[in-house]
């Protein structure tokens, strides 16, 4: 049936209220941290093919991933799908990003025909397993990271399986803190689903599929659109995973892009998977193929399939560390090597359309937390957001935004209140700032990445970190370059009583009370050249602290007299000499 | 009411309303053009008219005033245009770029837009100095104050020509001396510079949230402070009785003296009065329970009211600044008669939230508007007569505004001009609907609960639609609708809240005596602030709220306990309450596990008294003598144009009925009563639309 245009709209407001009604429930309810401080979770709505039909602009480390594991996951079941079902999941051979994010899918039945889903994903801080938070350095397989929960019902036709709930959660840290998020997360489905019933009352199923169908059609119409404007040709971007330490030294992915007419395919090359929880499983790397995408594609919501339906992908052959297959260890995947997957494909675009394509975001480089609360006797354990905030990319109009970071989330986390997370946690923050010289040089300067110190409070707290972006800078764009590359690097310090150890590697070390940890996030990439930002614009990040003195100099090519003011004829001979150069 | 008038001076972007209600019940509406540059000059304009209109000198009227109100847009403007003072941050060392990290977020609608640019910065990083003192959550402390930071800093902000300085430092509503000794040396240091700490502001927990706080106070006060100073002295001069009242964004009136330190309480006071009109105009009909809609050229706010109880804001982004203080919910849309309808980039038909203002205004004003409005929309839908003159200078073309919708909207879907237009107003009032489920249903209200209260001169031909999408059944449409908000603050109480935090378990071991401690040492503040302020102990009400939640939530939900004393035998009916409200909200309780509870606030209430409703003359009931005339409107997708019948408010009578379709033009405002509604005229000056 052909849809009215009116109608259309109207639905298209419905579905989207009812993706922020999930997410309100969700934010307002949780009890982990990384749910309701720093919003580490997606909402979305399928429809009964099932097609992703509304995302929310929350995580792009779920962007991709929902849309392989919705199907994996009705795949599963097949006809054993009914009324008052809640199916829940996370293992990455069903198409899971990684396994702390948890999955509950609702299917909303319509006088006794499935009609939609609804889906809530979200990071849950412990998913079993020998380390606190699911993060294990050492893991040289998926089973030595925690628990995997392929499809499984926790509502059969309305009845809620204490016995398999409980299973569940018996095998977390922290039980009590996992079955209000398990609760939350039931909550949203639920809010999503009273809506949905709501609109096909009002509409009529027909109606309102035929909207959904448009709906998709329009999206597909705007990306291929986009796709045409960019000259046919094939684009390779390569980008490189920085040695973890761990005997693998650095790794390289490359996509290839091929743009033909209003068809984009994208062609992913990625070396063996590697006994290090670094491999991605198929859900997880299209997640960091489409983030790369809408880097390029810069589109407004509403977000759903039909973006994606003249993309192609092929991730290479199984066995690699972008097309992990079991028994491969995989938890840091959303982050690494996820956001070098997005470089690579980011770069391959920048190619193809330069106008669009702004500089990359710092990559995540952060911390999870563990130990007993001194204050109530309880186990806490949780990843730290506030570690990982790092600097955006410079855009051709701007500077990239400090502290909106990393990459993977681009701006959809959040950090979480001081006072919230020492109430939270027996932890005392010194620390959470800007950091001088960390954004990228550049004609628009990359934003600034964040510095969290942190010491526990009156007990011995174990810290793990993750991710990387500890010896690599942020990639630039427009032929921006840096000269100073330590500050730009993300990278941890423990103060022990003896002195200071520094560490470059991912590490499980054990925290005493009066010891501090110093985990630093890298700042954005730059755009354009440096020496060809205005001098009012380097002085005034001087002023503010952002840039150091030495920085304006080698960097930016602008000299500043022992007073801070401007040397306009020392600077004339830097910019000079460097066009010279 | 003891005196024969009360005033309200309602300053908007273009209109200064003037409201003079009388001892009798009359209310009067008059209108002068505002003057941003000096608000005597308007006010002195609309006493003219008010002195011409009575035949009293203007000093002879005020002096006759129990009370003169302003509701001012002062300290709205300066945050807009960012033209508070230079101001300065003193905060814990290691946290002075809290302010400016934001929570590492980016705002929803942008996640892939290049060019939005970061929030604008109040004090550059340069003026945000690190003063070494650390309080820990417990209140102890862990590191001294080191005045000498604080020194230094006040010596750095003196060259700098610092005006106003935020004082804001972690844990301090648990611990305030070290904001206090700060604070001291700093006044000592800059004597003319104006000083806020966090703990006077908003004393609760969420360090980034209180220092933002603080910092916009910081940058607006010194600003406020002036116009209070003048407006205080211009009334003062002309024999004003009593200190002028303002109006503040928690729906309740202050003195030029509260104010000028607290400008953060002002900023979005313009339609927080709208709650007190609507509870005015609903209780003649014994109705305790309004959501509020005020649609004007380019915005469409929205407020709730549940018996007498009207939603609050206590922790969202205004202007891109995060603001603590409670502010009445304000669900602002860029939804007004100027909004502009497009085809966005996908193909599909969006209205808002750009809009044309009133330069170059709708289409259909031939002002130089191009591009199709609600305001053309409904011209073209025959619900604005195209015989009407705006402000006795623009005549409507309708011609032009179908015109428009057939280039910009019809041609490009490939549909006939009567669906584009009907498409414009249907789509418009989604977003309304949409809107009011954030007041509403996601606050955990049912809509249908409610009597939907149509405010400002737009809204009048959108509500009964807005009602019958949501399934409302009441629709209540006052004659003064375009100056409610303005009507709102003679009505208003004065009214500060207090808060504080004291998070603690709910358990056998909860400091119950110390929380009932907490209450009565806020309340007593209070209670002290409006006896100063001439108010006697019968005048002074008292609401208590807590902030609850589950042990692990960081969310709260805010339980009303009236004025109920904390002890072990009112709270089980208090953790009760608190498990309705969580199931209310969020579809499900967990009556087993355990409860905290985080923050205290009293609203503290000097009862002023209400003038009276006006009484209009009753009629037979038969609404016949007011028919003007007719023509045809279309009410829905079926392309059918039905011959509609038009009535001259002005003519209409107490008690007089019509049904549906009808057009009840008034002098300010058309309002449109949809087939299968009946309108009646209440003796009190208001419409009540019901369903059939």
């Amino acid at each position: 049936m052909s849809v009215d245009p009116i109608t259309l709209a109207v639905v298209r407001g419905a579905l989207e209220m009812t993706q922020r009604e999930m997410t309100l429930t969700l934010e307002k309810t949780s009890r982990s941290s990384v749910f309701n401080l720093a919003h580490d979770y997606s909402n979305a709505l399928f429809d009964h093919r099932p097609e992703m039909i509304l995302q929310g602009q929350d995580i792009p480390i779920h962007l991709g991933s929902l849309i392989p594991a919705m199907k994996a996951v009705a795949g599963f079941f097949g006809d054993d799908i009914f009324d008052g079902d809640v199916i829940y999941h996370n293992d990455p051979a069903y198409a899971g990003s990684h396994i702390v994010d948890c999955c509950m899918y609702k299917p909303v039945f319509y006088r006794g025909e499935l009609v939609f889903w609804t889906v809530c994903k979200g990071h849950l801080t412990d998913i079993g397993g020998p380390v606190p938070a699911g993060y294990n350095p050492d893991a040289k397989e998926i089973y030595a990271e925690g628990l995997r929960i392929p499809p499984v019902k926790l509502w059969d036709r309305g009845r809620r399986r204490e016995d398999v709930i409980n299973l569940l959660l018996t095998n977390m840290r922290a039980r009590r803190n996992q079955e209000g998020d398990l609760n939350a997360q039931y909550g949203a489905c639920r809010v999503g689903e009273r809506n949905l019933l709501a609109l096909l009352d009002k509409y009529g199923v027909e109606t309102v599929r035929a909207c959904i169908a448009e709906l998709k059609d329009m999206a597909d119409r705007q990306m291929r659109s986009l796709i045409r404007s960019v000259p046919d040709g094939v684009y390779v971007g390569r980008a490189v995973l920085e040695d973890s330490g761990h005997g693998l030294g650095e790794l390289e992915i490359a996509a290839t892009v091929t743009i033909k007419d209003d068809t984009c395919h994208v062609a992913v090359a990625s070396p063996p998977q590697v006994p290090y929880f670094i491999n991605s499983y198929a859900g997880n790397s299209m997640s960091g193929v489409y983030l790369g995408l809408m880097m390029f594609a810069q589109v407004p919501p509403p977000y759903n399939e039909g973006l994606y339906r003249c993309v192609t992908v092929d991730l290479g052959p199984k066995g690699t560390l972008c097309n992990a297959e079991e028994p491969a260890p995989h938890v840091n995947c959303t982050t690494t090597p996820m956001e070098t997957l997005t470089d690579a494909v980011r770069s391959a675009l920048e190619q193809a359309a330069p106008e669009r394509v702004s500089a990359s975001w710092g990559h995540t480089s952060g911390v999870n937390i563990a130990g007993r609360d001194p204050r109530t006797g309880e186990e806490y354990v949780t990843m730290v957001l506030a570690s990982i905030i790092s600097g955006a990319g410079a855009t051709r109009e701007l500077d990239g935004w400090h502290a909106c970071g990393p990459l993977c989330c681009f701006g959809a986390l959040y950090s979480g209140d001081i006072e919230l997370l020492e109430y939270s946690y027996p932890i005392l923050i010194h620390r959470y700032g800007l950091m001088s010289d960390s954004g990228g040089a550049g004609r628009l300067r990359g934003g600034s990445g964040t510095c969290w110190e942190v010491e526990p409070l009156g007990h011995a707290m174990t810290v793990v970190s993750f991710g990387e972006g500890r010896q690599r800078p942020t990639m630039g764009a427009a032929g921006a370059a840096n000269a100073l590359i330590a500050p730009k690097l993300g990278g941890i310090e423990v103060l022990r009583a003896d002195g200071t150890e520094r560490h470059t590697r991912n590490v499980m070390t054990t925290l005493a009370p009066g010891e501090r940890l110093v985990n630093r996030s890298p700042g954005g990439g730059g755009y354009g050249p440096a020496f060809e930002r205005p001098v009012e614009a380097v002085l005034r990040d001087v002023r503010d602290g952002l840039v150091s003195r030495e920085a304006a100099a080698l960097e930016y090519g602008v000299a500043l007299s022992a007073d801070g003011a401007l040397d306009a004829d020392a600077t004339a001979r830097l910019r000079a000499a460097r066009k010279l150069a | 009411m003891r005196s024969q008038y009360r005033l309200g001076v309602d300053a908007g972007g273009t209109f200064t309303d003037f409201i003079l209600a009388e001892r009798d019940g009359r209310v009067r509406l008059f209108k002068a053009l505002s003057t941003p540059e000096d608000g005597t000059l308007a006010i002195a304009d609309g006493l003219a008219q008010i002195s011409a209109a009575l035949g009293r000198p203007v000093e002879e009227i005020v002096a006759n005033c129990d009370l003169c109100i302003n509701g001012t847009t002062v300290a709205l403007n300066a945050l807009i245009e960012l033209k508070g003072v230079k101001v300065g941050l003193l905060a814990t060392a290691g946290h002075e770029d809290s302010i400016e990290i934001r929570l590492g977020h980016k705002e929803e609608g942008y996640r892939y837009e290049p060019d939005y640019p970061p929030a604008p910065q109040l004090a550059p990083r340069f003026l945000r100095k690190p003063i070494r003192e650390r309080v820990l959550a417990d209140g102890s402390v862990h590191t001294p104050l080191a005045e000498d930071d604080v020194r230094a800093a006040a010596r750095e902000f003196a060259e700098a020509g610092v005006e106003a300085v935020a004082i804001s430092f972690l844990w301090a509503m648990r611990n305030p001396a070290h904001e206090a000794r700060a604070a001291a040396i700093v006044r000592e240091m800059l004597p003319e510079a104006f000083v806020c700490t966090g703990t006077d502001v908003f004393p609760q927990i969420r360090e980034y949230t209180r220092t933002s706080t603080t910092l916009v106070n910081a940058y607006l006060s010194p600003v406020m402070a002036r116009y209070v100073a003048r407006i205080d002295d211009y009334f003062r001069k002309l024999g004003a009785r009593r200190p002028v009242r303002y109006f503040q964004s928690n729906g309740g009136l202050a003195t030029g003296g509260h104010m000028r330190a607290r400008a953060v309480n002002a900023i979005n006071s313009g339609p927080a009065s709208a709650p007190a009109a609507g509870l005015f105009v609903a209780e003649p009909f014994g109705i305790r329970d309004v959501i509020t809609v005020d649609m004007g050229g380019t915005s469409f706010d929205i407020t709730l009211t549940r018996d007498g109880h009207t939603n609050l804001n206590r922790d969202i982004d205004f202007l891109r600044q995060r603001i603590g203080v409670p502010m009445i919910q304000v669900e602002t849309l860029g939804a007004g008669g100027g909004s502009i309808a497009h085809i966005n980039p996908y193909g599909m038909l969006e209205v808002g939230p750009h809009s044309a203002g009133s330069q170059p205004g709708p289409v259909a004003y031939g002002r130089g508007g191009t591009q199709p409005t609600v305001t053309d929309s409904n011209l073209a839908l025959g619900y604005l007569n195209p015989a009407a003159v705006l402000g006795g200078r623009i005549r409507l073309d309708r011609d032009a505004a179908c015109e428009a919708i057939r280039r910009e909207i019809a041609a490009p879907l490939g549909v006939s001009v009567d669906k584009a237009a009907w498409g414009i107003h249907a789509i418009v009032n989604a977003n309304m609907v949409n809107g009011i489920r954030r007041v509403s249903i996601e606050r955990g209200y049912d809509p249908r609960d409610f009597a939907l209260i149509g405010a400002g001169g737009a809204a009048g031909v959108h509500v009964v639609a807005l009602a019958e999408e949501m399934g409302v059944r009441t629709v209540l449409v006052p004659k003064v609708a375009s100056g409610l908000c303005a009507f709102g603050q003679v009505l208003s109480d004065v009214k500060h809240n207090y808060l504080a935090s004291k998070p603690m378990r709910v358990g056998p071991d909860a400091d119950l005596a110390g929380l009932e401690a907490a209450f009565a040492e806020i309340e007593a503040k209070g209670r002290a602030a409006l006896r100063e302020d001439d108010f006697g102990e019968d005048e002074i009400e008292i609401r208590r709220s807590l902030e609850m939640r589950y042990v692990g939530q960081i969310h709260e939900c805010t339980v009303e306990i009236g004025a109920t004393r904390i002890d072990a035998s009112t709270l089980p009916d208090i953790v009760a309450a608190f498990h309705r409200r969580h199931e209310a909200l969020y579809t499900y309780a967990e009556p087993q596990n355990p409860v905290e509870i985080v923050n205290l606030e009293s609203v503290v209430v000097g009862k002023v008294a209400r003038p009276q409703a006006p009484a209009l003359v009753r009629g037979d009931g038969n609404a016949h003598r007011a028919l003007a005339g007719s023509r045809p409107m279309l009410f829905g997708t079926d392309g059918v144009w039905t011959d509609t019948p038009v009535y001259a408010g002005d003519r209409l009578m107490a008690g007089d009925r019509l049904h549906g379709p009808a057009m009840i033009e008034e002098a300010t405002t058309n309002i449109l009563v949809r087939p299968g509604w009946t309108a009646e005229l209440h003796a009190s000056g208001c419409y009540r639309i019901d369903r059939d």
